[in-house]
């Protein structure tokens, strides 16, 4: 018996020039059409996180937080601090752009997959540690808070009598724990939206040809 | 990027775009996403064909370009109905040569095929266009071994379509 699919590819090959041909006038015209690729995606997103932080960074500066600074007695210590961030932070782009660079489309499939999921993960790393490190600065000024801020500590004076100052401490230090795991579940499950749905298909791809290379 | 780049690569892809809509009609269901891949992949081939040195085929490389396009970067606009029905050109057979037994066949292959993951569409592709297993393994990045293990499970497959 003749191999079934033998009759396949005969059909495959049989029907090769039954295709609308397109002219090279057509051709032409999508040159110059603009790409919608996951990967143009993914840098364009990628840009505004990057942004976005840089954003943050930039006007949470103003004159009441550098007073703040002033009476928390973080004055010396915040621009070393800011510094080592920008560095880091320049680091984070130039990380991204050589890693957006070797997005290569002649690569094989596998490597263009994991080319791409590097430049994810980069600036998934970015975000996580701006994250926690936005998560260090809101413990520093909290110690800093409790220790120099001159309204808290009247507060916490005031109800001296009621309830043991250590009290007030835990109470407070639950309700920064809280909003700090608040802040980063939305930002999380911001993540899982926007990438979730950009990166399933090449995600279930890429576990596919794990499997078969196992 | 210079005209006559750009009126060499129009002529040779004008030349070779049947290799494309091959990867179009595995890739897609309707005529509205056949053309859309289509374009991106025209769009991802240019943006590659300085790096095109010319050592080895062109259609070696559109093959590459074009796969690495329909399997990872690209993305439907938007959700098209799931049809099992294939494209309709692909079952015309010439009046001399109708065969009904054959012509259920392949109907059945071809929307066994509409099944299969996107790799897998790959596989099958590479295998109906008469690439050997050195050529198929180096498209996807996976092992020979692999791809003619992971081939010879999919004949089965479809095999088995056609004798449960």
């Amino acid at each position: 018996m003749m191999d079934e699919l033998e009759i396949l590819k005969r059909d495959w090959k049989k029907n090769e020039n039954s295709f609308n041909q397109i002219t090279e006038k057509e051709i032409y015209g999508m040159l110059h059409k603009k790409s919608s690729s996951i990967v143009k995606w993914i840098l364009v997103i990628s840009i505004l996180e990057i942004l976005l932080w840089v954003i943050l960074g930039v006007f949470s500066v103003d004159e009441s937080y550098l007073k703040t600074l002033e009476t928390y007695h973080l004055k010396t210590i915040m621009p070393i601090i800011s510094a080592l961030n920008y560095a880091v932070i320049l680091f984070f782009i130039y990380l991204f752009y050589k890693n957006y660079k070797a997005i290569n489309t002649t690569d094989t499939v596998k490597q263009l997959m994991q080319s791409i999921l590097r430049t994810r993960k980069t600036v998934q790393q970015y975000v996580w540690y701006n994250i926690i490190m936005s998560f260090l600065a809101v413990l520093l000024i909290f110690i800093c808070q409790v220790k120099y801020d001159p309204t808290l500590n009247s507060i916490i004076e005031r109800n001296s009598q009621n309830v043991t100052t250590n009290t007030l401490y835990v109470a407070l230090l639950f309700i920064y724990i809280i909003v700090g795991l608040v802040i980063v579940g939305l930002i999380w499950l911001f993540y899982r939206l926007i990438y979730g749905i950009l990166l399933k298909r090449l995600n279930q791809n890429y576990k596919e040809l794990e499997r078969l290379d196992l | 990027m210079s005209e006559a780049l750009e009126e060499q690569f129009v002529s040779l892809l004008q030349k070779n775009q049947n290799i494309i809509h091959k990867i179009c009609r595995l890739y897609t269901t309707d005529s509205d996403a056949h053309k859309d891949l289509f374009q991106e992949i025209t769009i991802q081939l240019w943006k590659a064909y300085p790096n095109f040195r010319g050592d080895s085929k062109f259609t070696t490389w559109a093959y590459r370009v074009g796969l690495n396009t329909a399997i990872t970067l690209y993305r439907k606009k938007k959700k098209t109905i799931h049809t099992i029905e294939f494209d309709s050109t692909f079952h015309k057979v010439k009046q001399e040569d109708y065969n009904y037994e054959e012509e259920e066949q392949l109907k059945l292959l071809y929307s066994g095929i509409k099944e299969l993951n996107d790799i897998e569409k790959a596989l099958v592709f590479l295998y109906l266009e008469d690439k050997d297993y050195s050529e198929i393994s180096e498209t996807l990045g996976i092992t020979e071994v692999n791809a003619r293990v992971k081939m010879n499970r999919l004949k089965g497959k479809l095999k088995k379509i056609l004798n449960p």
